[in-house]
C-alpha cells in the first residue's frame, strides 16, 4: 500500500516534469498516448483484477464516451471541460445497466457477453447515420479556443498535461477504490465468493460499484481521445484496442494499481518500436503475447513481488538463524 | 411467400456451415474450457490453404479437402501440446490470452504471404442453378451442405462409436477418473483440438469455394461460432447444429427483411438474450450452475 502510494506520487512528479524537459512533438505524443492508455488499463483493471471476471466488453465504454464527447462538442459547441466529465457519466451510465445485465454470469459466459455488448455498439455506430455519422465517422472536433493561437508544441503540452489530469483522477479514484473497504471487500468475492458471502458481503453490489467506475473511467479516455485525435469513428469499438488494454493489464499486472501503468507504458512503446519492422510488426506482437503469457503468467508486478518475496523469505531465514527475537509489529 | 422460403433456403445453406465451424468450438469451448479466439483463424487458414493446394499445387478440391485437413490436424494438435497444455486448469484468462496472441499473429503472417486480395477456390461443380419448386440454389452450394452434413456424421461416430471418442467423453466427464481408468487425457485434449481445427479448417475450405476466402475473415467467424455455441449450449453436439441453423436463417430473414447492414447484430442480441432467459443454452451437454 505505502510502496504503491510513493511509487504513485514519484511518477506524478516526473510526469509533471516530463514536457518541460522534451521539446520533441513525437515524444511527447507517445507521453500522451501512454497516459491515455493507463487511464484506459487502469479502468479494465477494476474489472478484471478486482471483480475478477475477464471483460472484453470495455471498449463499449471507450468508444461511447468518444461518441459523447464527439456529438456534444459538434452539435452542441461544448467546450472540452464540459464534455469529458459528461462522456464519463454517460458512460458510467451505460455501465450501470450493462453491468446489471453481465454481472449475473460468470467465466466464458461473461467474456462472450461483454463481446456482443461491444458488439452491438459497434454495429450501431456504424448503421446509426443520422447521429453518428456511420462509417464516416464524426471529423473535426473542436480543440480548446486557447489553441487557435500557439504553437502545436504547446498544443503538445496542453494535450499531456490534460491528460495527466484525467490520468491522476482516475489513479485517484482506483486507489481509494481499492483500499477503501469496498475494494476490499471486492477482493474477498474475487478470492472466495463463498467466504465472502458467509460474511454477508453481496458480490452483486460490490461487482457493480467496480463495474461503473470502471466505464466512468473509460468514458473520461473515451471523450479525451476523441478531443486530441479530432476524429471518431467505430473503430473506438473495434476489438484490436480490447486485445491492448487486455495485454497491457495481464503483462503489468491484474489487480495491483502500478500493473496496467506499467503495462501501458512497455505495450505503446513496444508498439511504436516495432514499427521499424514494418509488415512484420503484429506477427511479432503476437508472439510476444504469447510469450509472455506462457513465461511470465502473474505479469511484470507479480513477478517483482515474488522476487521481492523470495528475497524476504530468504532474508527471514537467515535471520531468524543468527539472532532470536520477537516478531511482530511492523506489517 | 417464394420469397420467404427463398430466405429460408439461404439461411439453412449459411446455417450449416455455421454449424460445422461451431461444431469445432462447441468442442474446444464447451467441452475443454478453452475460450478460443483463434477458432477463426483456424477457419481461415483453411480457406487459405486450400486455395493454396487447389489452384499452386493443382490438387483437385477431394483430395486437397484431405490434405488441408491433415495440415490442420497436426497443427490443431501442435497448439495444444505447445500453448494450450502449458495453461490448462488455471481459469479462463491465460487460455484468452495466448489465444488472442495465436490468432493475431495468424491472422498477421498470412496477411503478409497470402495478401488482402479475395481468393477463390475452384468447386468440383459449376456454380450452375438448381430450381427447387420456387426456391433457386446452385449444385455447389447443395454439394458444399452435404459435404458439411457428411463431417457432422463423421465427427459424431467417431465420438459416439470409437474408441478415441469414449477416452474423449470420459475426459471431459471427469478427468482424473479417466486418468486413474489409464486414459492418456493429455493425448485426448489434443485430439479434441485437432478434430475442432478439422471441422473449422473444412468449413473454412467449403465456403470458399462458394464464396471467396480472405485471411481478414477471422474474428467475425470467431464471434459467430461462440454466438451458436452459447445458443446451443455449451458442448452439445446437436445444439451446434440446431444453432447454426436458427442462427443462419434468423441472419436471411433479418437481412432479407429488415437491414442488409445491420445483420451482424442478429447474432449477438441472440447471445445476450440467450444468456439472460436461459443460459444453459438449448441443449447444454452438462447441467452447470451459472
Amino acid at each position: 500500500m505505502k510502496l504503491e502510494r510513493n511509487t504513485l506520487l514519484i511518477l506524478a512528479v516526473l510526469a509533471v516534469l516530463f514536457p518541460m524537459l522534451v521539446t520533441d512533438q513525437y515524444i511527447l505524443h507517445i507521453g500522451i498516448m501512454v497516459l491515455f492508455y493507463a487511464v484506459l488499463a487502469s479502468s479494465l483493471n477494476l474489472i478484471v483484477g478486482y471483480v475478477g471476471e475477464f471483460s472484453l466488453g470495455h471498449t463499449a465504454f471507450l468508444g461511447l464516451g468518444a461518441y459523447t464527447a464527439a456529438i456534444l462538442a459538434t452539435r452542441y459547441g461544448l467546450p472540452m471541460w464540459a464534455t469529458i466529465p459528461l462522456a464519463g457519466v454517460i458512460s458510467a451510465a451505460l455501465g450501470s445497466v450493462i453491468g446489471a445485465i453481465t454481472l449475473r454470469l460468470q467465466g466464458p459466459y461473461f467474456v462472450i457477453i461483454t463481446l456482443a455488448f461491444a458488439e452491438v455498439l459497434r454495429i450501431i455506430a456504424n448503421n446509426w447515420i443520422g447521429v453518428t455519422n456511420g462509417p464516416m465517422g464524426i471529423a473535426g472536433i473542436p480543440q480548446p479556443e486557447i489553441l487557435s493561437t500557439t504553437s502545436t508544441l504547446f498544443a503538445k503540452r496542453l494535450y499531456f498535461y490534460i491528460a495527466l489530469a484525467i490520468a491522476a483522477v482516475a489513479l485517484y479514484l482506483a486507489y481509494r477504490f481499492v483500499y477503501s473497504s469496498t475494494g476490499r471487500a471486492a477482493v474477498t468475492v474475487r478470492e472466495n465468493r463463498y467466504v465472502a458471502q458467509s460474511v454477508g458481503i453481496q458480490p452483486f453490489a460490490y461487482a457493480m460499484q467496480a463495474f461503473v467506475l470502471g466505464a466512468f473511467l473509460a468514458g473520461l479516455a473515451g471523450g479525451f481521445y476523441a478531443h486530441y485525435i479530432s476524429f471518431v469513428g467505430a473503430d473506438v469499438f473495434r476489438f484490436s484496442f480490447m486485445a491492448t488494454m487486455i495485454i497491457m493489464v495481464l503483462i503489468g499486472g491484474k489487480g495491483t494499481l502500478l500493473g496496467p501503468l506499467a503495462g501501458a507504458l512497455l505495450v505503446t512503446l513496444m508498439e511504436e518500436y516495432l514499427r521499424e519492422a514494418q509488415e512484420l510488426r503484429m506477427s511479432i506482437f503476437g508472439l510476444i503475447v504469447m510469450l509472455v503469457v506462457l513465461f511470465l503468467p502473474k505479469g511484470l508486478m507479480g513477478f517483482l513481488t515474488l522476487r521481492r518475496e523470495r528475497h524476504a523469505g530468504n532474508a527471514e531465514l537467515t535471520g531468524n538463524a543468527q539472532r532470536i527475537q520477537p516478531q511482530g509489529g511492523a506489517i | 411467400m417464394d420469397l420467404f422460403l427463398q430466405f429460408l433456403a439461404n439461411g439453412l445453406v449459411t446455417g450449416t456451415f455455421y454449424a460445422l465451424s461451431a461444431l469445432g468450438l462447441t468442442l474446444i469451448f464447451g467441452l475443454m474450457r478453452v475460450v478460443n479466439f483463434a477458432h477463426g483463424e483456424f477457419y481461415m487458414l483453411g480457406g487459405v490453404l486450400g486455395w493454396f493446394v487447389t489452384s499452386h499445387l493443382g490438387l483437385d478440391f477431394f483430395s486437397g479437402l484431405i490434405v488441408v485437413a491433415a495440415i490442420m490436424a497436426a497443427f490443431g494438435w501442435l497448439v495444444d501440446r505447445v500453448l494450450i497444455e502449458r495453461v490448462r486448469g488455471q481459469g479462463e484468462e491465460p487460455g484468452i490470452l495466448l489465444t488472442i496472441g495465436l490468432s493475431i499473429f495468424l491472422a498477421n503472417s498470412a496477411l503478409l504471404l497470402a495478401g488482402t486480395a479475395p481468393h477463390k477456390i475452384e468447386g468440383p461443380l459449376p456454380n450452375a442453378p438448381v430450381f427447387l419448386g420456387p426456391v433457386v440454389l446452385t449444385e455447389m452450394r447443395i454439394f458444399a451442405v452435404a459435404v458439411c452434413a457428411a463431417l457432422i456424421l463423421g465427427a459424431h461416430l467417431l465420438i459416439k462409436k470409437t474408441k478415441l471418442g469414449r477416452a474423449m467423453r470420459a475426459t471431459f466427464q471427469d478427468p482424473m477418473a479417466a486418468q486413474l481408468a489409464g486414459i492418456k487425457t493429455a493425448r485426448v485434449y489434443a485430439s479434441t483440438f485437432a478434430l475442432g481445427s478439422i471441422l473449422a479448417a473444412s468449413a473454412g475450405m467449403l465456403l470458399g469455394a462458394i464464396y471467396s476466402t480472405q485471411v481478414t475473415i477471422g474474428g467475425i467467424v470467431s464471434l459467430k461460432a461462440f454466438v451458436v455455441v452459447i445458443l446451443g449450449g455449451m458442448g452439445s453436439f446437436g445444439g451446434a447444429i440446431v444453432g447454426g441453423l436458427v442462427l443462419g436463417v434468423a441472419e436471411a430473414l433479418w437481412g432479407g427483411y429488415v437491414s442488409t447492414g445491420m445483420v451482424d447484430i442478429v447474432g449477438f442480441i441472440i447471445v445476450i438474450l440467450t444468456l439472460i432467459f436461459k443460459p444453459y443454452g438449448l441443449f447444454s451437454a452438462r447441467a452447470e450452475r451459472v
